[in-house]
């Protein structure tokens, strides 16, 4: 297994040199303290909503007493219509206001006799007001979620939900800084490579026998054992500075390593393209920040010119911010996120397919 | 399997390990090596002996399959280079010009790395890199990271690497480029013991050592092989000029006269005369100065190194 020799090499190259360790685990872990720690720190210190409760059920003035009066940072007022409340709106006295249809309470309880149905709210909030509007969206939103998918309780006052007052600015910011993380791996991946082949080891080996797909998977072998690092910490590091997982965790990892062994595919592809460390470090930067940017590893791309959305969304980093948020902060399944599954899966096959074909052309030239 | 064995059939019949045929390249239209044509016997040690930039480790690149040749071809063990280069790297083991190492792993390391590459079992490899540690002198160091090698310990783990898998082909690229006299005669020591057992291609500028270990030589000059055969064959195809040196008092403007009238071609600088011709009689000049009243203090005919054969095909010095 030439592969896997190649692989242990590798990895001892890496781990026996405390610059290049020190880059790969340091400097991620760094980015997401830092990160985490300028937005994490408080949320928004309190954002005055209006509800206007058109269903008037029991469930959904539980809704409006318990569920989202418990939020702290939100500061909940009733209203009889929903022109005022827009007026509010209007003059800032209000962040955003709920209309909670007809039939809210007995699609909720449905929910939690088992039986699924459809849960519809309307929100209306200042668009001017960017990281507020993502972030009440966003607690809205778990806040629902969680309230719907209660089990069946005896008596509703029984039962208050405490859980949405962690709901923090980190858990909306969390899966983009990781999908960061994951694409300075295209460098580290680059990087690898392209020392061997600046340095001559590369040509030595290529005096083997060994196969260009083998030298890409003792790369990739020992680069996977350093995305998996690198996300343990950027998941411990999330939850540290209070991020709160809904989801299932493993399918969150299942969509972070598609994410990082998509770049590493990328860095490779950079690597066979490039013929000194400078360039293929110019090279992966060029792709990597705007691609951060674009993929909305900072913001929401919600804002963006539906153009420029389509661009980030030919790349798979969208995608998986997407998919992450879903599981992470909204608990959903596989089966929500499948589309997004494959859409990452079928792009790191490719770029797997064209670093090999790039490799083989330049081991000879 | 049945195409193997054929190859492999006619690979031993062949008496030659390495052929080429007008093997060219050409980097941005400027050739590197030209139409070269070589037969390189199996057991043969050759040295492609030439000054840096002569095409050498081009040619050697091609024959590894790291470059296409832009023109011609070659053969190792019957397998062309074009069309065949994972069974010629089954064959060969290659020590590049400089030592490519991994400079955090340690040299046993190195050396397993390439063995199991090549698919060697364990066993046999902890025997191999053993023995090879301890020839090569570097048993007490083999677990300290190449890092911390000297340039002629590294130089040595280079060829070590070239032979763990004990192929049967041996690319030696200028093995002891920059090394110090001791241990470059060490490196020539352990190359010696494999003369015979292994065809061995080798690259130098050094043209003791071409001399030293070669059982033939190609003088390489702009991509060229401006000559070839034994080291005894090449010196004397230049044998038909002869030279003599006398050191001498007194060398009158008369003597020197008469000694030009005499040969080709005589120099005098600072009290040494350079006589060169076809025909050299040593007594009759010793005998023509001292009549001329010169004191000769000693004279010699000299014989003709690689250098004088190198100067003689390029007319070229032939300088680190």
């Amino acid at each position: 297994m030439r592969f896997l020799e190649l692989a242990k090499r590798n990895l001892k190259e890496t781990y026996r040199d405390p610059l290049a360790l020190g880059f790969l685990l340091g400097f991620p872990l760094v980015f997401m303290l830092l990160f985490g720690v300028m937005l994490s720190g408080d949320t928004i210190s309190s954002s005055p909503i209006g509800v206007i409760d058109d269903d008037n059920t029991l469930v959904s003035q539980a809704f409006v007493d318990e569920a989202l009066a418990g939020v702290p940072t939100l500061e909940v007022s009733s209203y009889d219509d929903a022109a005022l409340a827009r007026k509010d709106l209007q003059f800032g006295d209000l962040k955003a206001y709920i209309v909670i249809p007809q039939g809210f309470g007995e699609q909720v309880s449905q929910n939690w006799q088992g039986k699924e149905a459809n849960i519809t709210l309307q929100m209306t909030y200042d668009e001017s007001d960017i990281m507020i509007s993502e972030q009440l969206v966003s607690i809205i939103n778990a806040v629902t979620r969680s309230f719907a998918h209660i089990e069946v309780p005896v008596t509703i006052n029984a039962n208050p939900i405490h859980m949405e007052a962690e709901i923090t600015y980190i858990n909306f910011i969390a899966p983009g800084i990781i999908i960061f993380g994951l694409l300075i791996l295209i460098p580290t991946s680059a990087r690898m490579i392209v020392l061997d082949k600046e340095k001559g080891f590369l040509s030595r080996l290529l005096t083997t026998p060994t196969r260009p797909w083998e030298f890409l998977l003792g790369y990739s072998l020992c680069l996977v054992a350093i995305a998996i690092a690198q996300i343990i910490i950027f998941m411990a590091v999330a939850w540290i500075l209070g991020m709160n997982v809904v989801g299932s965790l493993w399918l969150a990892f299942l969509i972070f390593f598609l994410a990082g062994l998509c770049s590493i595919g990328i860095g490779m592809v950079v690597a066979s393209l490039s013929k000194s460390e400078n360039q293929s470090e110019s090279l992966c930067w060029i792709f990597a920040m705007p691609l951060a940017m674009l993929s909305g590893c900072w913001f929401s791309i919600e804002m963006m010119p539906s153009y420029l959305r389509n661009v980030a969304y030919a790349f798979p980093y969208a995608h998986t911010i997407d998919a992450s948020r879903a599981v992470l902060i909204r608990g959903v399944g596989m089966g929500a996120i499948s589309h997004e599954l494959l859409f990452l899966a079928g792009w790191t096959a490719g770029i797997f397919i064209i670093g090999v074909f790039l490799f083989r052309k330049s081991m000879r030239s | 399997m049945n195409s193997d064995t054929a190859q492999s059939a006619r690979g031993k019949d062949e008496p030659f390990a390495i052929q080429t045929s007008q093997l060219t390249k050409k980097f941005n239209g400027l050739v590197a090596v030209d139409n070269i044509g070589l037969n390189i016997k199996k057991g043969e040690l050759f040295a492609l002996l030439g000054p840096n930039g002569a095409g050498k480790t081009t040619t050697i690149n091609m024959l590894c399959c790291l470059l296409k040749p832009t023109g011609g071809t070659a053969t190792i063990m019957g397998y062309d280079i074009n069309q065949q280069p994972f069974e010629i790297k089954e064959k060969i083991g290659v020590s590049p010009q400089e030592t490519f190492l991994s400079e955090h792993l340690n040299a046993r390391e190195h050396l397993n790395l390439m063995g199991r590459i090549h698919n060697i079992n364990a066993a046999e490899l902890r025997s191999r890199s053993q023995e090879l540690l301890k020839t090569m002198g570097l048993a007490e160091r083999a677990k300290d990271q190449v890092r911390k090698f000297s340039g002629g310990m590294k130089r040595r783990l280079n060829i070590m690497m070239a032979l763990i898998h004990d192929p049967e082909i041996v690319f030696l690229d200028e093995p002891t480029l920059g090394l110090d006299p001791q241990a470059r005669r060490a490196i020539w020591e352990y190359i010696v013991q494999l003369k015979g057992k292994k065809t061995i291609l080798l690259t130098t500028h050094y043209m003791d050592e071409a001399d030293f270990l070669a059982d033939r030589i190609g003088i390489m000059d702009d991509g060229k092989i401006a000559a070839l055969g034994t080291s005894s064959e090449l010196k004397m195809s230049i044998l038909g000029e002869k030279t003599m040196i006398v050191y001498a008092r007194n060398l009158t403007q008369k003597a020197i006269s008469e000694m030009r009238s005499k040969y080709a071609e005589v120099e005098v600088n600072d009290g040494t005369m350079t006589i060169t011709d076809k025909q050299l009689d040593f007594k009759e000049i010793v005998d023509q100065l001292h009549s001329s009243g010169a004191i000769i203090r000693s004279a010699y005919i000299k014989e003709p190194t690689l250098d004088d054969v190198f100067l003689h095909m390029t007319m070229k010095e032939l300088r680190e």
